[in-house]
């Protein structure tokens, strides 16, 4: 058997209760040896231990170019020979380099540590020895059973064995795996069913010793293949039978199952892909530029060594002063130790203060991102948190946001809102769910709130009796549903396995049909009081091919009835002739798909009892049949059934969206990014909350895969594309075409890209042009696979925002995740570099914080490596000059404390503080973040100007000194004072003219940093210090005599303005050229971003008729065989009573309803006219 | 309805600084205030540089090559290096009065005193009068460091051994005599080089310091002899010394040698003939070298400076050209021609 099993690919083995078996075989690990084949459950997410850390880290930060270049000197430095500047110049700034690079690691890996041991730790209920005892999830081992509480987060992949519920059924959120709403039901087999539910339960359990053999641990979520071996028999598993790590049991008091993956090997975290190190765009460029630097030093360095040989070698040979100095005698070896020196002397154009400000600069804007009081979102307390802080920059150069649908974009709650019975529209969506002034609906004991419709001349209608329509259209919303009632507390409690039907039953019993209970062939109905029975028939169960369900019930007075629910479409096309309110209703449907509601028609039918019976003796034959002809067989029987429906009205309700997402989109978009959304769960949905979160326009064209396969296989994509686009909208500018287009596809089809790779690349090249991308179905791994997809295509920076665990793989993948935080678990948030509350804190998060990052950011590296090199360079000038002999035309201590004291303020505080538009500008013209995307202000083309501009002023730094000094008295101390000062002046003025936002810290900078020049000058120019320590401070007095000579002041005076005059020149021209747009933007004021009131096309109706169920089967199946029907009657004195109230508050109503007389005229007779209208 | 204002723990502060509100000044700069700045700036740069034009100009210098390369010079005689002690006479002449306090200069061309290796070939321990340093100088010194016979060299390195050794002493002819003019040589030096980076031992005589040391290979005198006229100028504190160990920033340089302000030369050198009497022992031949004396006044920038007044007024002018381009350029841009 077990060579069978090694064919069939079920591989896996696991033993029911026997621990020490699996123990015994755990995988373990010591450095890099692994053996084992069961991990534990212990989710390890960090990267070091103590004994790694130092190893690893340092190895980590030796991988940047300029770390190791620093490496370098630091080891030249050390040696005399060709030390041209002292030791502590550079050792310093490196230790503190590694050491802030690698404890900010250390302290991001222990949070990691920390949010593992919290998931590790949580409580989880495990047999051992005949009796449950709580353990954390990290003891969990595989073959161990576990009893789940209602509501609590299944540890581990897990077998269901049985449950508390009938039939062992049991059902599971899975919004956090896959992103769909609907509960899904799993059910244990029926032989450990049988077997286990026998109280005791513990000691069944104990008992049982099952092996289950089957596929090793994989990726797939929606697909399980496994053999239960338990007494001698062998049972098929399939993915029925399994709860998913991650997922979370409702509707279930407790679930006993037993672990058959843990921790690494379940199936969530086989999806959720690597934690990598993610680098800026910025920073890659930046390394690109400090190996251009460094390369073009060494051959600076070169280059002056060759100089250095032949000038020892040519001049120095004739000196004899000089002469001597030759080491060794040799002018080759001196050439080589000169090189060296060079080496050293240049260093400074790479200062690695840079990256420390770098990081510094960094981390100040990640705590603005965390300070920002409007990005905290007073519901939950929760503010933004920057938790990678080395991406800031990055948010200003977003190409691509690619985000989740379920949490993130709707707030996975379902309004019923709008209908429309018999041709009348009643409630208003135009007005938010909040303000619809909430209707008294005291009369009716069982209201709970939760309904958010104004519409009392519905109500008035309703209890007057007086429409038959309205009272069978909410008759068919309590009966034609698959929900379970529960009593709690007086009142029906319903679970329902989607949303929608919730709403909706929920809807139909503030209205006063309440839906009490359901029995297997019996259905309790409340009707305004009055307490109904109806014998339930048949249920046509919905399925995403059928789109509608309907129930044949049989009314108490005896007469049969079809009750039908379903997409518009398919509704309509099964009406019978000549049906009353049809356009009336159409019209109503385009209503709401305008408001972006889903709807959905409801029906009816007077069934004959001839054809019932007819009918029933079909179906009961059916039931005889082989799975596969009985599906057919069924599909036509149930055609059959749902014909001459009479159409009674049709139901709108709102997926709700999270606060301020269509406005967010559209400025989003405004800005220039792409919006494509990811999501688990269906077609229809994520159509719908397309359109209404306006990421598509209600003129959007859909391309679907059939089309796009066409385009795609056609030879030239890009014209048929556009063709294909143009006929269809009559436009002839290619852009609107692509505009106006999105494409919507689903996982299997994306699957395609992958054995295609050339499609995915003409792919990405159409999706460039579309409005947006949807796609639904996908599974975590395919939503990181469309991120690297995007990655790999384009080189827009990609942004992935999430909440579920389903969204961790695709926020690890894209150059920036985006976790929203409050979702339980938290994963997606462990895992993101941001964590935001809420989606629309992005408009904030990227068009403020983030273009401030990029701005600030992009000056501050130019800054930095212009004021670097432009100083470090004049050493290649002055080497013309002193016979290449690395000689430093600075005092060491000027050296050391330039880029640090006397210029690295002002841009720090530039850096931390520069706004060139106000946050409220930012957000009002949106258009000001495309020059982050387009990268104008960071790109190689930039930095090559800023590196020119430095030569140019190393060159004016040393040149007009020399001019002066030459043929002069002046000594050489005292030019390195003034060039020193004419350097630090130029620095500063530099940093002035890039300041637009002057806080009273820039101002205090500069001043200081200009202060700090000639104090510390003063400083270590005094005759104490050089008492003190002759080699070190050699330069006594020299800023005494030269700080009061006119020469020196003139002369730096000079140099400093002649190298900042190009920058001056731009400056003026920039301001003389773009005067007018400046002054647009920052006085101007402007319309806040206005949504486009859309103007709906008749043309191309774009309605959207949809249900949230998931792809497969309903639960029907399980509501007619009963299997999960617990008695769930209401007591019946009770009933009794609750009747006797509602005839009392009838009665208030009548006198109220007298009142509402004239007002109810009123508003029939507009709605009459809007209908009219439309 | 009394609303209660909840408690946030998580709630950022609301300041200023963690909102980014700052009062700040955002300077809006328009053409307006861009190019008149531009202008002034210009004109500016222009006045200074007139004025350092002018004061250059006003200045005298007399400058005289004595290192005898062409076959006329005087001290022709004096470029072969196997000559010793030679001695060569500069005749020279003013037509006017050569305004006082005159600077009497000696310069060097083609000579690196600032060649790093030769700049490190010193001992500022030693030369501050660390009389460990006497009995073993630094490292930095080599190949300065001791003589062949193991003695240590002081003072050491290859900047004190490389020291100017030429001599001066200038007559006026009057009716054929020759009238000394006194040179002043003290302080020619800067005062925290004599009295802070330059000190003798605290031994006296101070020639006992320099038992068991020997002088450096070029002199011909050791330190403690340097100025046999004045006891207190020896040593390293000796002003030729101090002088020459101010090493210079680029090959071509001018090293004060003396000044005149004492007696009749008080307010300068009459108009008549001179003659400068040269010791001429320093070779520069060798590697193309070139000697020369100076004889300059000085304003209040110094001596004279053409350089920084003619860059002041080419800067300026850029600047003043640069607005009017600006001028033209938002001249069309403000109003396109075809409007």
């Amino acid at each position: 058997m077990a060579k069978e099993d090694v064919e069939s690919g079920l591989t896996w083995e696991v033993r029911a209760n026997s621990r020490h078996y699996h123990k015994h075989k755990q995988k373990r690990s010591f450095l890099c040896f692994r053996w084992g084949r069961y991990v534990d459950n212990v989710v390890r997410s960090y990267k070091y231990s103590p004994l790694t850390f130092l190893p690893l880290t340092l190895f980590e930060q030796f991988q940047r170019a300029a770390n190791i270049y620093y490496l370098l000197m630091v080891v030249m430095q050390c040696i005399p020979a060709i030390s041209s500047i002292p030791w502590y110049t550079n050792t310093i700034p490196l230790l503190i380099v590694l050491s802030v690079r690698g404890l900010k690691d250390l302290a991001n890996d222990l949070a990691r540590r920390r949010s593992d041991s919290q998931i590790n730790s949580r409580p989880c209920d495990v047999l051992i020895s005949q009796s449950f005892s709580t353990a954390q999830w990290k003891d969990l081992c595989v073959g161990d059973v576990l009893r789940i509480h209602k509501d609590q987060i299944i540890p581990a992949d897990v077998l269901l064995l049985c449950s508390s519920e009938p039939h062992s059924l049991c059902y599971v959120e899975t919004a956090d795996i896959d992103g769909e709403t609907n509960l899904k039901y799993r059910q244990a087999l029926a032989a450990t069913h049988d077997e286990l539910t026998s109280e005791p339960s513990e000691e069944s359990l104990a008992a049982f010793d099952g092996v289950v053999l089957c596929e090793e641990p994989n990726n797939r979520l929606y697909s399980f293949r496994g053999q239960l071996h338990w007494r001698g028999q062998s049972l098929l598993l399939d993915n029925e039978h399994i709860l998913l790590r991650g997922t979370v049991l409702r509707n279930t008091e407790i679930a006993y199952g037993m672990a058959i993956y843990t921790g690494a090997d379940s199936k969530i975290l086989r999806n959720s892909g690597k934690l990598r190190v993610k680098t800026t765009q910025t920073e890659k460029i930046l390394n690109r530029a400090v190996i251009v630097i460094v390369l073009f030093l060494l051959i600076a360095a070169l280059l002056l060594a060759i100089g250095c040989g032949v000038f020892a070698s040519a001049v120095l040979t004739r000196i004899e002063v000089l002469s001597a100095l030759l080491v060794d005698g040799n002018s080759i070896y001196t050439a080589f130790l000169t090189f060296w020196g060079y080496v050293i002397l240049l260093s400074p154009a790479m200062p690695m203060s840079l990256y420390i400000s770098f990081d510094v600069v960094h981390m100040v804007h990640s705590l603005f991102i965390g300070w920002d009081i409007e990005m905290h979102w007073e519901q939950t307390d929760c503010p933004a948190q920057a938790r990678n802080t080395s991406l800031n920059e990055e948010l200003g150069q977003v190409g691509y946001l690619l985000s989740d649908k379920t949490g993130t974009l709707t707030q996975n709650r379902l309004l019923f809102r709008q209908c429309c019975i018999a041709g009348e529209i009643y409630g208003d969506a135009s007005i938010s769910a909040e303000e619809t002034e909430p209707m008294d609906l005291s009369w009716n004991p069982f209201s709970c709130g939760g309904l958010f419709m104004s519409a009392p001349r519905l109500v008035e209608r309703l209890r007057e009796q007086q429409c038959p329509d309205s009272r069978q259209f909410f008759t068919a919303l309590a009966l034609c549903h698959t929900v379970m009632a529960e009593w709690r507390k007086e009142a029906p409690v319903y679970q329902a396995a989607s949303p929608d039907e919730e709403a909706l039953v929920g809807a139909a019993r503030e209205l006063g049909w309440v839906f009490l209970s359901r029995r297997r062939e019996c259905i309790t109905v409340s009707e305004l009081g009055v307490t109904r029975q109806y014998q339930l028939l048949a249920l046509l169960d919905f399925t995403s091919k059928r789109r509608r369900m309907s129930v044949l019930v049989r009314e108490p007075e005896g007469r049969l009835k079809l009750y039908s629910k379903g997409a518009d479409i398919v509704i309509l096309e099964r009406l019978q002739r000549d049906c009353p309110y049809q356009e009336s209703t159409e019209s109503a449907l385009e209503l709401f798909a305008q408001a972006c509601l889903r709807t959905l028609c409801v029906a009816v039918r007077s069934v004959p009892e001839v054809l019932w019976e007819q009918w029933s003796k079909t179906l009961a034959h059916s039931a005889t049949m082989t799975t596969c002809d009985r599906d057919i067989l069924l599909e036509e029987l149930y055609d059959v059934m749902e014909r001459d429906l009479q159409l009674l009205g049709v139901t709108a309700i709102e997926d709700r969206l999270q606060d301020g997402i269509p406005e967010t989109i559209a400025m989003l978009r405004q800005a220039g990014l792409k919006v494509w959304v990811l999501t688990g769960d269906k077609k229809e949905t994520a159509v719908n909350i397309g359109y209404s979160c306006k990421l598509l326009d209600p003129d959007t064209r859909l391309l679907e895969w059939q089309e796009l396969r066409q385009i795609l296989q056609s030879p030239d994509p890009g014209v048929s594309f556009f063709k294909a686009r143009q006929t269809e909208l009559w436009a002839v500018d290619r852009e609107t075409a692509g505009e106006k287009t999105a494409v919507v596809l689903t996982g299997p089809e994306l699957a395609e890209f992958a054995e295609r790779p050339e499609w995915a690349t003409t792919f990405m090249g159409l999706a460039r042009h579309c409005q947006s991308v949807l796609c639904c179905r996908v599974t975590p791994g395919q939503k990181a696979d469309i991120v690297t997809l995007v990655r790999k295509h384009t080189s827009s920076v990609t942004m992935a925002i999430g909440d579920g665990a389903n969204d961790v793989n695709m926020i690890k993948t894209a150059h920036i995740g985006v976790g929203l935080a409050g979702v339980e678990g938290g994963q997606a948030v462990q895992n993101a570099d941001f964590s935001l509350a809420q989606f629309r804190f992005l408009q904030r998060l990227l068009l403020v914080h983030g273009r401030w990052s990029y701005h600030r950011i992009a000056f501050f590296l130019r800054y930095y490596l212009y004021k670097t090199c432009g100083f470090a360079l004049v050493h290649i000038w002055f080497g013309f000059f002193n016979g290449f002999s690395a000689q430093s035309l600075y005092e060491n201590w000027f050296i050391a404390l330039y880029t640090t004291f006397y210029t690295a303020l002002p841009v720090q505080c530039m850096a931390i503080f520069e706004q060139d538009v106000r946050a409220e500008g930012s957000l009002r013209w949106p258009e000001l973040y495309k020059v982050g995307q387009r990268q104008e202000l960071f790109n190689p083309l930039v930095l090559s100007a800023t590196l020119m501009y430095a030569v140019y002023t190393s060159l004016v730094l040393f040149f007009i000194p020399l001019g002066v000094f030459y043929n002069s008295a002046l000594d050489y101390q005292t030019m390195a004072v003034t060039v020193g000062m004419a350097a630090v002046f130029s620095a500063n003025i530099e940093v002035v003219l890039l300041t637009r936002y002057w806080t009273k810290f820039n101002i205090a900078a500069v001043c200081v940093s200009v202060l700090m020049y000639f104090i510390c000058t003063r400083i270590t120019h005094s005759p104490r210090l050089f008492q003190n320590s002759p080699a070190d401070y050699f330069f006594p007095g020299v800023s005494d005599k030269a700080f009061v000579d006119p020469v020196v002041w003139l002369t730096a005076l000079l140099t400093a303005w002649t190298a900042v005059l190009p920058s001056f020149t731009v400056y003026a021209l920039n301001i003389i050229l773009t005067s007018h747009d400046k002054h647009k933007v920052h006085s101007t004021s402007h319309q806040p971003v206005v949504l486009k009131s859309t103007k709906f096309n008749r043309g191309n109706s774009a309605r959207r008729s949809s249900y949230a169920v998931s792809q497969g089967h309903g639960t029907g199946r399980l509501i007619t065989s009963a299997t999960s029907i617990r008695s769930t009657a209401p007591p019946v004195d009770e009933k009794v009573t609750t009747s006797k109230d509602l005839t009392d508050s009838q009665g208030q109503i009548h006198i109220k309803e007298n009142n509402n007389g004239p007002s109810y005229e009123k508003l029939n007779g507009t709605s009459k006219q809007m209908n009219h209208d439309r | 309805m009394v609303k209660e204002e909840p408690e946030f723990v998580n709630r950022p502060d609301n300041t200023a600084f963690t909102q980014q509100r700052l009062p700040a000044w955002q300077p809006m700069l328009s053409a307006g205030i861009v190019i008149p700045g531009f202008v002034l700036i210009g004109l500016a740069f222009i006045g200074i540089g007139i004025a350092l034009f002018v004061t250059s100009q006003n200045i005298q210098v007399l400058e005289k090559d004595y290192t005898g390369v062409e076959l006329n010079s005087p001290c022709y005689k004096c470029s072969d290096s196997n000559v010793k002690n030679c001695e060569c006479k500069l005749d020279f002449s003013l037509d006017k009065l050569f305004e006082g306090p005159v600077f009497f200069y000696y310069g060097l061309s083609n000579y690196f005193q600032n060649y790093r290796r030769y700049g490190v070939s010193r001992d500022d321990d030693q030369l501050s009068g660390d009389l460990a340093n006497f009995k073993e100088p630094s490292e930095d010194c080599t190949p300065y460091q001791y003589d062949s016979n193991n003695s240590p060299i002081v003072p050491c390195g290859s900047v004190a051994n490389s020291k100017f050794n030429d001599t001066f002493e200038l007559y006026q002819i009057v009716n054929g005599a020759k009238k000394l003019v006194p040179f002043d040589g003290k302080g020619i030096a800067w005062w925290t080089d004599y009295n802070v980076k330059f000190r003798n031992p605290d031994v006296v005589p101070l020639r006992n310091a320099f038992n068991g040391t020997v002088k450096p290979i070029f002199w011909s005198r050791p330190a403690y002899e340097l100025d046999p006229s004045d006891p207190a100028n020896n040593g390293f504190v000796n002003q030729d010394f101090l002088v020459w160990m101010r090493r210079a920033a680029l090959p071509d340089f001018r090293k004060l040698y003396r000044r005149i302000t004492e007696g009749d030369y008080a307010t300068g050198l009459p108009a008549g003939n001179y003659s400068l009497e040269i010791a001429y022992n320093y070779p520069v031949l060798s590697f193309d070298g070139r000697k020369k004396v100076v004889f300059s006044n000085v304003s209040w920038m110094g001596g004279k400076n053409q350089f920084l007044g003619i860059a002041y007024l080419v800067i300026g002018s850029m600047c003043v050209v640069m607005s009017m381009v600006m001028l033209i350029v938002y001249a069309k841009f403000k109003f396109p021609e075809d409007e």
